[in-house]
């Protein structure tokens, strides 16, 4: 005869299973408005997405997705890396074997290298996009500046990721880029020596010392590059994410035209509000009163769950099958074992610092720093300067629009391609005059040169159509086709001595 | 939506279709995991049932060797009884060094870490190191070993044929020929095996021994197969047994290099001539590092040096080593040699015997005699008979076995000459300096030289070193006149000698100037000016003084 | 589209999202076939340790049954009139390495004794020592595979 309460706990045992499902998975099936806001809004891992998204921020065309696809190739790179660090020995007499050994030997190992490798390159590739992304649509305008500051710096952390790793191999090709890099790093002394200050005032000295924690590299810089690779930086990006997703939720999710629901045409999903709406759908609201739906109408918004939800899905699995695609179709470079008395010539750093490598061989000063800091400033004071509101949200808005960036893209392009011209046919003032001092040429370079012409072409922009915007169309699309055409002159066209060639088959045999 | 959900589901499949790829080609496709399912379907049943396919290597933390070349070539492993003839069953050849305990790299080099065939065999782009061509094998001996003394080709000729020629083949077996087999024998030969006499040392007494085999004995080939041996007979055959260590190609290729003069400019292990490279470890540097661009052929190792031999300018623009019209087999043997020349850094404890002690009791790795020493420094430009060797588009180096020169010089100034060389030509100081020669080696030269020449002794004509008290100004105008278009116009030399030259002018004696420009050389361009010429009288031993005392007179200004 | 209906009541039953369907199911496939592939890699393909068969020679001047310790190795060879046999060092209770003394060996971890045939004298250890394979090459030299086991009592001439 069974008690009550024994019968009671063999029901409770019995029910067991279904109450745990039904305990993990509370908001029930989500099927209506209210439990699909429910799931986004009660998942820890979801919450951070906004319950509706409105449906211009769902089209592709508004942000193709590079945000999350930069994302995404991160989330690889990081359980690639993972991984990886199961057999990776940050030691220069083991570190090279030991990436043989993952090669060769370890499970799956080639495969998870070259994933590595190349989700790593999609993620500089992809911070790039994105930034270009949000510049042509403006999006960096209020309330988002500071956002923009952030991607800016999350930029310069994927940059530093991607550097910080390319050491790890010790192979030549690892270690000489390195070594060019450090000296880039150092390469304040081109100023402070012409100046005579370098023995009180040495930051150039002292970067590459903090870098290499030694004057050369080895394997000091290699156990500190380790340490920033799988450490510091990693946790400084995802510090820096969180900051970003945050504020884009704040900011109040993918910036869009003010008639951005004119353009949309009518809704065609299930069913249009027929109350009016007695709670809104973010928190937020409460404070600043600005989300979607507040007293607003007609509605242009979608349940995040299943919308959004199958976008970035889309997104991080087209990231992930780009990076496994490239990986079983092309293997990561590994060159001989590093030998500092054998110089890779030409020494080349990894490919998005090519173009300003490239600066460099003509001024060391205005490659590594100068140049670079005029484009993080330009960069910095977009939002600031442009207070504008024509084109928000749309691609290429604002006064010239499309047309603007052609014309911009052609005269950047013009330029970059006939100093380049000028430099490698006739070179440049050292060769015309020998005795010539080296505060010159930091001055006056083809770095300096073409930065200050994109420079007078945008403030005739500015003075032409009236407008800070365009002119930072301009200087934006000037600079970005320069660093292209920059970048592919020093992958394709620098062989040894860093000396011009038109293919790599003329390259002279050492 | 639709947009979404088609790019989810495709970038899905497409990553799943990826992904079993990936999977399929690292546990089906690989190299070596073919190799082993091969394999196993030869083994016999109850062998195969054992075999489990999985990675092997051979592991010697000590010399940093992790080689996994035994993942295809099962059979080698070490304590594998393999599958005679079968292509990846075999087991290793019978060699002295066991791969278990050197690893298969050691010799053979190539990319020991290696899984995949084409990588691990190391003919690929970025591997310093490609596997050796077998024919080339011995010459990683020279790794490790690098101090093997060897004589020149001559003496080792001479003792070769002296082994035959006294039939010490009919018992002993040496390099794979000769000896007898018969049960009982040591080691089922009659004789011992002498082929690594050279490594495991011969025993002074040996011929003794023989001798003392042969009295006793009453039949058998002891009775009638030993012969008594001569002490000519008995060195050289000393010297050749010294130099079997098993590894007779090499040592052949040594030999050679050791009657060709080259390290006359290129010095190997810290002796020899530096107007060339060094060449101690010239087999370290691989393909990548050398420059194809003047090399017809493949791009391999062999075949950049031997076209550097048939051609050294093409394929080294702006070198100065001549042409030196050696036969094909002649830079086959060299390039052979130059393989060797690797001396990889291994552990103390790996040293052979022979490294320890040149480096550490200062041994050398050439026989020490004169014609050894000859061959090895002095021929490349003297010529193997010293007879002077005349290079196109370089000027000629003189005959240092000429009679004439022999008869006048005395052993002083060719054994000063030696060690100081003359400054400012083509001929190196070879004194104890870095990259020289020992006083005591350098009287073997010279005495070996005076061989060359027919053992010609100097003859003394009595008279001081200086006795020359002519006149200087004519001594001048007869120099300008008939000397200074063969040696220049302020005796710099040009088709002929130097004699503003220190060291010529300190060594030589009067007698000795005097009598080379009263009978000439032989064989060059130096006539005699005692006799007279169609282009010329005859100069008289007064107005020969006078260029005697005009010469000297170079002599303080410098 | 029915007006009466607000967004706050389930969506009527819409026709079946194949697309859907397949789409989330073969991202699900995709990451579950991911993550087992990707942990494969943990386990390692090779074990980095020198191989377990080794050659030793025995010096000439060791006494019959004089246990030799071979440098760098667990093992321990005795010579007698029987033969040659390779005990190993390794202790059966939890891995120490054992030391040969008078009685025959000692380990230092947790107090096991062992006789000089590998027997147990004093616990914690529950087996004795093992005998290893072993095969003459002649000349006083052999070869000892660490991972193959034999009865004890087993000599090997050579």
């Amino acid at each position: 005869m069974t008690s009550p309460a024994l019968s009671r706990l063999a029901e409770n045992l019995r029910a067991a299973p279904r109450r745990l499902r039904d305990t993990m998975l509370r908001s029930g099936k989500p099927d209506s408005d209210r439990t699909r806001s429910a799931f986004v809004f009660g998942n820890v891992f979801l919450h951070l997405h906004p319950a509706r998204v409105h449906r211009w921020s769902l089209r592709p065309a508004a942000t193709m997705g590079l945000g999350i696809i930069t994302l995404a190739a991160f989330l690889v790179a990081t359980v690639t890396g993972i991984l990886l660090m199961v057999y990776y020995k940050p030691y220069p007499e083991s570190a090279y074997t030991s990436i043989k050994d993952i090669h060769f030997v370890v499970p799956t190992g080639r495969f998870i290298r070259n994933a590595h490798r190349w989700s790593a390159n999609l993620m500089v590739v992809g911070v790039l996009l994105h930034m270009a992304r949000v510049f042509y649509t403006a999006a960096y305008r209020a309330p988002r500046e500071f956002n923009w500051v952030i991607g800016m710096l999350l930029m310069a952390v994927t940059l530093g990721l991607s550097f910080t790793g390319y050491l790890l191999p010790w192979d030549q090709l690892a270690y000489w880029a390195v070594t060019i890099g450090a000296n880039i790093a150092q390469s304040p002394r081109e100023v402070t020596d012409s100046l005579g200050i370098t023995r009180w005032f040495d930051p150039g000295g002292l970067q590459k010392e903090l870098l290499l924690g030694s004057d050369q590299v080895g394997a000091e810089a290699l156990i500190r590059f380790y340490l920033l690779h799988i450490m510091v930086l990693p946790l400084a990006l995802v510090l820096l994410l969180a900051v970003h997703f945050w504020r884009v939720r704040k900011d109040g999710g993918i910036a869009r035209p003010a008639d951005a629901d004119q353009r949309l045409g009518p809704v065609s999903a299930h069913p249009l509000f027929t109350q009016p709406q007695q709670k809104t759908w973010s928190l937020a609201a409460l404070v600043k009163g600005r989300t979607p739906v507040v007293g607003k109408g007609p509605e242009n918004t979608l349940p995040s769950m299943p919308h959004l939800l199958y976008a970035e899905g889309a997104a991080l699995m087209l990231a992930a099958f780009a990076s496994v695609g490239l990986a079983v179709l092309a293997d990561a470079p590994l060159k001989e074992l590093a030998n500092p008395a054998v110089p890779e010539n030409p020494a080349k750093a990894p490919w998005y610092f090519l173009g300003l490598q490239e600066l460099v061989s003509y001024s060391a000063f205005m490659g590594g720093i100068g140049i670079p800091t005029i484009v993080i400033l330009g960069l910095g004071l977009i939002p600031f300067l442009d207070r504008e509101k024509e084109g928000t949200g749309l691609w290429f808005g604002g006064p010239g629009g499309a047309r603007l960036v052609g014309t911009s893209a052609a005269f950047g392009l013009a330029a970059v391609v006939g100093i380049e011209l000028v430099a490698i046919r006739f070179g440049w003032i050292r060769e015309w005059w020998p005795g010539a001092p080296q505060l010159l040429i930091t001055a006056i370079n083809p770095g300096t040169v073409l930065a200050a012409a994109y420079g007078l072409f945008s403030a005739w922009l500015v003075r032409r159509h009236q407008s800070t915007r365009a002119g930072a169309l301009g200087l934006f699309t000037c600079f970005a086709v320069g660093f292209v055409v920059l970048t592919i002159v020093g992958v394709h066209f620098r062989g040894p001595n860093w000396q011009f060639y038109w293919s790599h088959s003329d390259w002279p045999l050492h | 939506m639709r947009f979404y959900k088609h790019l989810l589901l495709w970038s899905s499949l497409g990553t799943l279709a990826v992904l079993g790829w990936a999977a399929f080609a690292e546990n089906v496709l690989s190299d070596w995991r073919r190799a082993q399912t091969e394999a196993r379907s030869r083994l016999p049943a109850a062998e195969a049932a054992d075999f489990t396919v999985e990675l092997r290597q051979i592991v010697i933390p000590e010399l940093g060797i992790t080689d996994r070349c035994t993942s295809c070539h099962l059979g080698m492993a070490p304590g594998e009884r393999g599958v005679a003839g079968d292509k990846l069953l075999a087991p290793h050849p019978p060699v002295v060094h066991d791969p278990g305990s050197f690893g298969c790299t050691t010799c053979h080099a190539g990319q020991g870490r290696a899984t995949a065939a084409a990588d691990a065999h190391g003919n690929v782009e970025h591997w310093p190191e490609p596997m050796l061509p077998r024919k080339y094998l011995y010459a990683s001996c020279g790794a490790c070993h690098t101090h093997l003394a060897v004589p020149n080709m001559a003496l080792l000729e001479q003792g070769r044929a002296a082994l035959e020629r006294n039939d010490c083949l009919a018992c002993h077996r040496v390099d794979g020929r000769g000896g007898t087999a018969r049960p009982g024998g040591a080691g089922g030969l009659e004789g011992l095996d002498l082929s690594r006499a050279g490594a495991r040392g011969v025993r002074a007494d040996w011929l003794e021994h023989h001798r003392r085999q042969h009295a006793a004995a009453t039949d058998g080939p002891w009775r009638s197969a030993f012969g008594e041996l001569g002490a000519d007979d008995r060195q050289a055959i000393e010297a050749f047994l010294s130099s079997r260590v098993g590894a007779p190609g090499l040592v052949e290729a040594k030999a050679l290099f050791h009657s060709l003069g080259c390290r006359g400019c290129h010095a190997v292990g810290g002796v020899g001539g530096a107007d060339g490279p060094d060449l101690t470890r010239v087999a370290q540097k691989g393909p990548n590092e050398r420059s194809f661009a003047g090399v017809r052929g493949e791009h391999t190792m062999a075949n950049w040096f031997k076209e550097h031999f048939r051609a050294p300018a093409r394929v080294t623009p702006g070198s100065l080593m001549p042409e030196l019209r050696l036969t094909e087999e002649q830079i086959d043997e060299l390039t052979f040699y130059l393989f060797s020349l690797r001396r990889t850094a291994v552990p103390d404890a790996f040293h052979p015997r022979d490294r320890v002690r040149a480096e550490k009791l200062g041994e050398r790795e050439f026989a020490v005699d004169g014609a050894t020493l000859f061959g090895t420094f002095c021929a490349a430009c003297h010529g193997p008979d010293g007879q002077g060797m005349r290079y196109p588009g370089l000027p000629p180096f003189p005959a240092i076995a000429s009679p004439d020169f022999l008869e006048l010089a005395s052993d002083e100034l060719i054994s000063e000459t030696v060690k100081r060389g003359r400054t400012g030509r083509r001929m190196p100081g070879w004194g104890e300096q870095e990259g020289g020669l020992r006083p005591a080696e350098i009287e073997a030269v010279v005495r070996h030289v005076r061989l060359l020449g027919g053992g010609v002794q100097p003859v003394s004509d009595g008279r001081p070193r200086r006795w020359a008290r002519g006149d200087a100004l004519e001594g001048g105008r007869i120099y300008g006149a008939q000397c200074a278009s063969c040696h220049g116009a302020h005796g710099q030399g040009a088709e002929g000698p130097m004699l503003a030259n220190a060291v010529l002018l300190r060594t030589a004696s009067d007698s000795y100037l005097a009598g080379t420009i009263a009978r000439g050389r032989r064989g060059t361009s130096m006539a005699g000016f005692a006799t007279p010429a169609p282009a010329r009288p005859a100069l008289s031993g007064g107005e020969i003084e006078s260029v005697v005392t005009y010469l000297r007179t170079w002599e303080k200004s410098q | 589209m029915s007006e009466a209906r607000s967004r706050l009541d389930p969506e009527p039953l819409p026709r079946r999202d194949a697309l859907g369907l397949f789409a989330r199911w073969s991202a699900f496939a995709t990451s579950i076939f991911a993550t087992l592939g990707l942990l494969k890699l943990v386990k390692p393909g090779v074990l980095p340790s020198p191989s377990k068969r080794f050659r030793v020679t025995l010096p000439e001047s060791l006494a019959p049954g004089e246990p030799f310790v071979v440098p760098g190795r667990p093992v321990v060879l005795v010579r007698d009139a029987a033969g040659v046999c390779a005990v190993s060092r390794v202790c059966t209770h939890l891995g120490c390495i054992v030391q040969p003394n008078a009685s025959g060996f000692e380990c230092p971890c947790h107090g096991s004794r062992f006789a000089a045939d590998g027997s147990v004298l004093k616990g914690p250890a529950p087996k004795p020592l093992r005998w290893l394979a072993l095969s003459s090459l002649g000349g006083g030299t052999f070869v000892i595979d660490e991972s193959a086991s034999v009865a004890p009592g087993t000599k090997v001439k050579g």
